[in-house]
Parts: structure tokens; C-alpha cells; sequence
């Protein structure tokens, strides 16, 4: 019982509090980036904090937030599209984030998302904290993706020259991802 | 009166302040308490009328006058944003060049337009039982369609927005509101008063006149908020001064610096149904969006 | 249960404070937007840790994407107004980001 909310405490701390730094300094891709990575950490508090209050309708706000996110970070994807592409990832911050964001939701939201199944037990409210992972993953790498394609816009000139192979893989990639992401 | 002496008087001012806050907060009851006055008889009104989030019932029940002001500012504000970003004689409209998003996201969005858009209907029908309401489902159904501005483009937002059929239902989610509230005073009670059945408790059909408040609201929201965000999307996409020269070649969607994007900069290829068109330097304001 | 309650309310507030003196600190409202969106999920965390989900959902809802979508385009308008006038607030921004290119 207790156990739920020291671990939404220590997810407070060690994975949303840093990014409330990430997001107030340094250039705009860090903070986009940090803020991303927030609505990931505050979504699987809530989860925790659900849990931890025995309050199952609590997650209904990790499940607005778990497709609101993502929407957000693609809002600053799309409106600061130049400020993305213009300032590259010099920030050693922003870039760390953008390569340990996909892993890092890969891993961190079974590992939340699995227990409370398991404390839950089958029915109907699994099947929502499943969805509620499965969108957060799938939210989360596009969003990384779309931070990232705007990088490699950005990048591609200035570092390999005018090459349309150096950019014909990364496409690749990308399509590729989302599929498993959409699948 | 110099800088000096204002910053005195907001020195004093703020002063006085923490001070009348910090008297005040001694005669507060301690944090967390067990006596509840106002709690415990809004719990137990919220019971006998069989909604079981509470929360819903003092806002579309016990207090529900209180929310028809509150549902009426944001159709003031929504208003006002129509009118004070209206486009004047001297703007006119230009057509913004498609834009270039990567497949991904715009598969993803084509993918969680729909579930985001279950999930607000979800948190509007389900007010009167968990946490949500008319409110905030009516924001995340308005937030899920501009998922096609955010990650389509503003042409395939543009598509399914009538304005003014949004404007309609605005309208028409605020009247709902003040007619449900006079089916009290037909019924021989007072205004606003719950004067359906409760329905069984914890249940979607319970809680009387609560579920229709809050759908009432959440019409009102969702299509408020479209059409604020219309106003907006306008003005920062399409219109333009009309006695700029070159605004209307730099009008791009997509970049807004001015310099036009290297062809190889662009790591996706343009959509499918906008490959066709290139930007024109000029358009003609009377040409609309398609 | 009651004391890691408290601590989880003490970490919100705290994170709440850390939040929005930085979204007063920060004067570009680009990189504002951002701080923003980060003081939206500390309230929200709060009014959850407080048990006050309506509240914290209304929060999450406007929070999360609507606020940030007006600010920007908001942004993108006073700046294209900018530079149709005249101004020089892009052009110096952009002078500034080539300065650094060529410094690098």
C-alpha cells in the first residue's frame, strides 16, 4: 500500500524535478525535450499515485495525459520548428535526451505499468493502465521522433555537406519506428 | 513619482499584505484536518441525489448557477477573441504552402485523433461518476482536433471546421444549459434545480440533470475552444496585412524565418495530396483554402 | 502512509515554487512556453497529491497543449507582424545565429 506512494515520491524527485530544470535553461531544444520527458515521469506518478491512494478513477488523468503529452510536444515540434533547426544539439543535455528518450520510455513505463497490472489483477481496469502504456510509449517515440527529424533538417547541411544519402537513412528509420510504434 | 518612491509604496503594499496574510492564515483550520463542515453535508447532498463524484454534483447540482457563470465566460471569451481578431479591411487572407511533417507523426496523429477524441467524450459522459466533466472532456476533444493542425497540416484542420456551424453549437451548448436550468421552474421548483430521476447510483444514467449540465458544457467547451483557437490560427497562418508587399510569398505554414528551405533540407517528401502545388509568390486574397 | 503523504505534498509544492519562479524569471516567451508547460504538470501533480483530480484534469487539459499552442501562435504572429513593420527582432535573431556559425 505504502509502497505505491514512495515510489511515485521518488519518481517525483529523481525523474520529474530534473526536468523542471531541463525545461527553465538552456536552448530551446533541451527545454522541449525536458518537457517531454515530464509529461512521460508525471504520467507514470499519477499511475503511481492512483495506485497509491486506491483511487482507481485517479487514472483517468494519466490517460488525458497520456494523449495530451505527446500533443504538446508536437505543438513546440511544429511551432518552433526554426528555433529547433537553427540552434543544433551543441547542448550535451538536449542531445543525451533525445538518444535516451525512446529507451528510457521502453523501459520505464513496463516497469511501472506491469506491477499495477499485476496489483489490479484482469479486468477492465488492466486493460485501461495497459492502453494508458502502450499510448505513452507510442506518444513518447513519435514525439522523440519529431524532435529529431527537426534536428537532422537542421543538421544534415552543415555536417556531411549537401548529401542526400545522409539523410535517406535516417527517413528509413524513422518510418520504420513508428511502425512498430503504431503496430 | 520617481522609481525610488514607487518601489516604497510596493514595498509597503506587499508588506501589508503578508502581513493581513499571515493573521489570516492563523485563524485557518490546521491543514488536513478531520472536521469538514461544508464537505461532509455536500457529500451527503451528492449521495441522496445518487452522484457519486462529488465534485459534479456541488458544480452541476448544489452550485450549479455558479457554473453557468463560469460556462459564460468562456463564451464571452470566445466571443471577444472573434471579434478583436476579426479580419479588418486592411488584411487579407493568403493560402499557407502545405506542410512538411515527417510520415511518423503525421501517422501517429491520424492514429490518436480518434482515441484522444473517444477519451474527452469518455471524461464528458462519465462527470457525474469519476473525475471530468463537460469541462475538461469538452478541452481534450477540441485539443484532439487541432492534432491536424499540429501534425497534418492546417488544410486538413480546415476541412472538417465549419466555423460557423462550431460557432452554433457554442451557442447552442449555452442555451442548453439555461433551458435545462429553466426545466426546473416548468417543473415548479427553482431554476437549475435536479428535477429528473436520479437513476441508479454509480451508473452512467444517474444523477439526474448532472450527466445533461455536463454534456450541455462540454458542447459548449469543445466548440468554444475551436473556434478561439480558429481566431487564433487565423490570424497567425492566413491573414496578413494587405499593404505588405512580399508578406504574401513568405507566408509559409511551415517557415516562418523568411529564408526559403534548401530543397534537400527537407528529409520527407511533401504530402501526397499537396505535391502538385507549388507556393506562389502571389496569391489572390479571394482564393480560398481547399 | 501519512508521513510519505506529506512528503510527496511537500514535493509538489516545492516543485510547484521551483516552476513558476522560473516562468517569471524567464522573459522570452518562446523559451517561457516551455517553463509554462512544466509549472501546468507541477499544478496538476499537486491538485492529485491534494486528491483534487477535477481540478487537476481541468489543469492537465488546458495545460498540456492548448496553452502552449495559443502562446506560440500568438508568438508567430507578433513576430511576423514584427518584421513586416520593420522591426528587427527576427533579423537580429537571425544575425545572432549566423554570428554563432561563424564563430564555430
Amino acid at each position: 500500500m505504502n509502497g505505491w506512494l514512495s515510489a511515485a515520491a521518488l519518481l517525483l524527485l529523481v525523474g520529474f524535478a530534473p526536468t523542471v530544470w531541463g525545461a527553465a535553461s538552456g536552448p530551446v531544444r533541451r527545454r522541449v525535450m525536458a518537457q517531454n520527458l515530464a509529461t512521460l515521469a508525471g504520467c507514470l506518478v499519477l499511475l503511481l499515485l492512483a495506485q497509491g491512494y486506491a483511487r482507481p478513477s485517479y487514472v483517468d488523468l494519466a490517460l488525458v495525459l497520456a494523449v495530451l503529452g505527446p500533443a504538446g510536444t508536437l505543438v513546440y515540434a511544429r511551432l518552433l520548428a526554426d528555433e529547433l533547426a537553427e540552434r543544433p544539439a551543441r547542448d550535451p543535455v538536449a542531445r543525451a535526451l533525445g538518444r535516451a528518450m525512446t529507451p528510457l520510455a521502453a523501459v520505464c513505463v513496463p516497469l511501472v505499468v506491469l506491477p499495477l497490472c499485476v496489483a489490479t489483477g484482469p479486468g477492465r481496469a488492466m486493460v485501461k493502465l495497459l492502453a494508458i502504456g502502450a499510448l505513452l510509449i507510442g506518444g513518447n517515440i513519435v514525439s522523440t521522433r519529431a524532435l529529431s527529424a527537426r534536428h537532422a533538417t537542421g543538421h544534415t547541411p552543415r555536417g556531411t555537406g549537401h548529401t542526400p544519402q545522409a539523410t535517406g537513412p535516417e527517413r528509413h528509420t524513422t518510418g520504420g519506428q513508428s511502425g512498430a510504434a503504431g503496430g | 513619482m520617481s522609481r525610488r518612491a514607487r518601489l516604497w509604496v510596493l514595498a509597503v503594499g506587499g508588506l501589508g499584505l503578508a502581513v493581513l496574510l499571515f493573521a489570516a492564515s492563523l485563524e485557518l483550520p490546521g491543514f488536513g484536518g478531520d472536521w469538514h463542515p461544508y464537505g461532509v453535508r455536500a457529500v451527503e447532498a451528492a449521495l441522496a441525489r445518487h452522484t457519486s463524484n462529488v465534485v459534479a454534483a456541488v458544480n452541476f447540482d448544489q452550485r450549479a448557477f455558479d457554473t453557468l457563470g463560469e460556462e459564460s465566460i468562456l463564451f464571452c471569451a470566445a466571443l471577444g477573441t472573434v471579434v478583436l481578431l476579426r479580419q479588418t479591411s486592411d488584411e487579407h487572407r493568403v493560402r499557407p504552402e502545405p506542410a512538411r511533417v515527417a510520415p511518423p507523426v503525421r501517422r501517429y496523429a491520424l492514429v490518436a485523433l480518434p482515441v484522444t477524441l473517444l477519451i474527452g467524450l469518455y471524461i464528458v459522459a462519465h462527470g457525474q461518476l469519476s473525475p471530468g466533466g463537460g469541462f475538461q472532456g469538452g478541452v481534450v476533444v477540441a485539443t484532439a482536433l487541432h492534432l491536424l493542425y499540429i501534425a497534418v497540416d492546417y488544410r486538413a484542420l480546415e476541412r472538417i471546421r465549419p466555423i460557423g456551424l462550431y460557432a452554433m453549437a457554442d451557442a447552442a451548448g449555452e442555451a442548453a444549459y439555461l433551458l435545462l436550468g429553466a426545466a426546473g421552474l416548468i417543473a415548479g421548483t427553482a431554476y437549475l434545480a435536479n428535477v429528473l430521476p436520479y437513476g441508479t447510483f454509480n451508473t452512467l444514467a444517474s444523477g439526474g440533470t448532472v450527466p445533461l449540465l455536463n454534456a450541455a458544457v462540454g458542447v459548449e467547451v469543445a466548440s468554444g475552444v475551436v473556434v478561439l483557437l480558429a481566431s487564433f490560427l487565423d490570424q497567425a497562418v492566413e491573414i496578413v496585412d494587405a499593404d505588405d508587399p512580399d508578406s504574401s510569398g513568405r507566408n509559409s505554414d511551415q517557415d516562418n524565418s523568411g529564408r526559403p528551405r534548401a530543397p534537400d533540407n527537407s528529409d520527407q517528401p511533401p504530402a501526397p495530396d499537396t505535391s502538385g502545388r507549388t507556393p506562389t509568390p502571389h496569391n489572390p486574397p479571394e482564393e480560398k483554402p481547399t | 502512509m501519512r508521513p510519505v503523504a506529506d512528503v510527496l505534498i511537500v514535493l509538489a509544492l516545492a516543485l510547484v515554487a521551483a516552476s513558476s519562479t522560473a516562468a517569471v524569471l524567464a522573459r522570452d516567451p518562446v523559451r517561457q512556453s516551455t517553463v509554462l508547460a512544466l509549472l501546468g504538470l507541477s499544478l496538476a501533480l499537486l491538485f492529485a497529491v491534494l486528491q483534487a483530480p477535477d481540478v487537476a484534469l481541468s489543469q492537465l487539459a488546458v495545460g498540456s497543449a492548448l496553452t502552449p499552442l495559443m502562446l506560440l501562435l500568438s508568438v508567430r504572429k507578433v513576430r511576423r507582424k514584427g518584421k513586416e513593420g520593420g522591426s528587427h527582432r527576427n533579423a537580429g535573431n537571425r544575425t545572432g545565429s549566423t554570428d554563432q556559425e561563424g564563430r564555430r
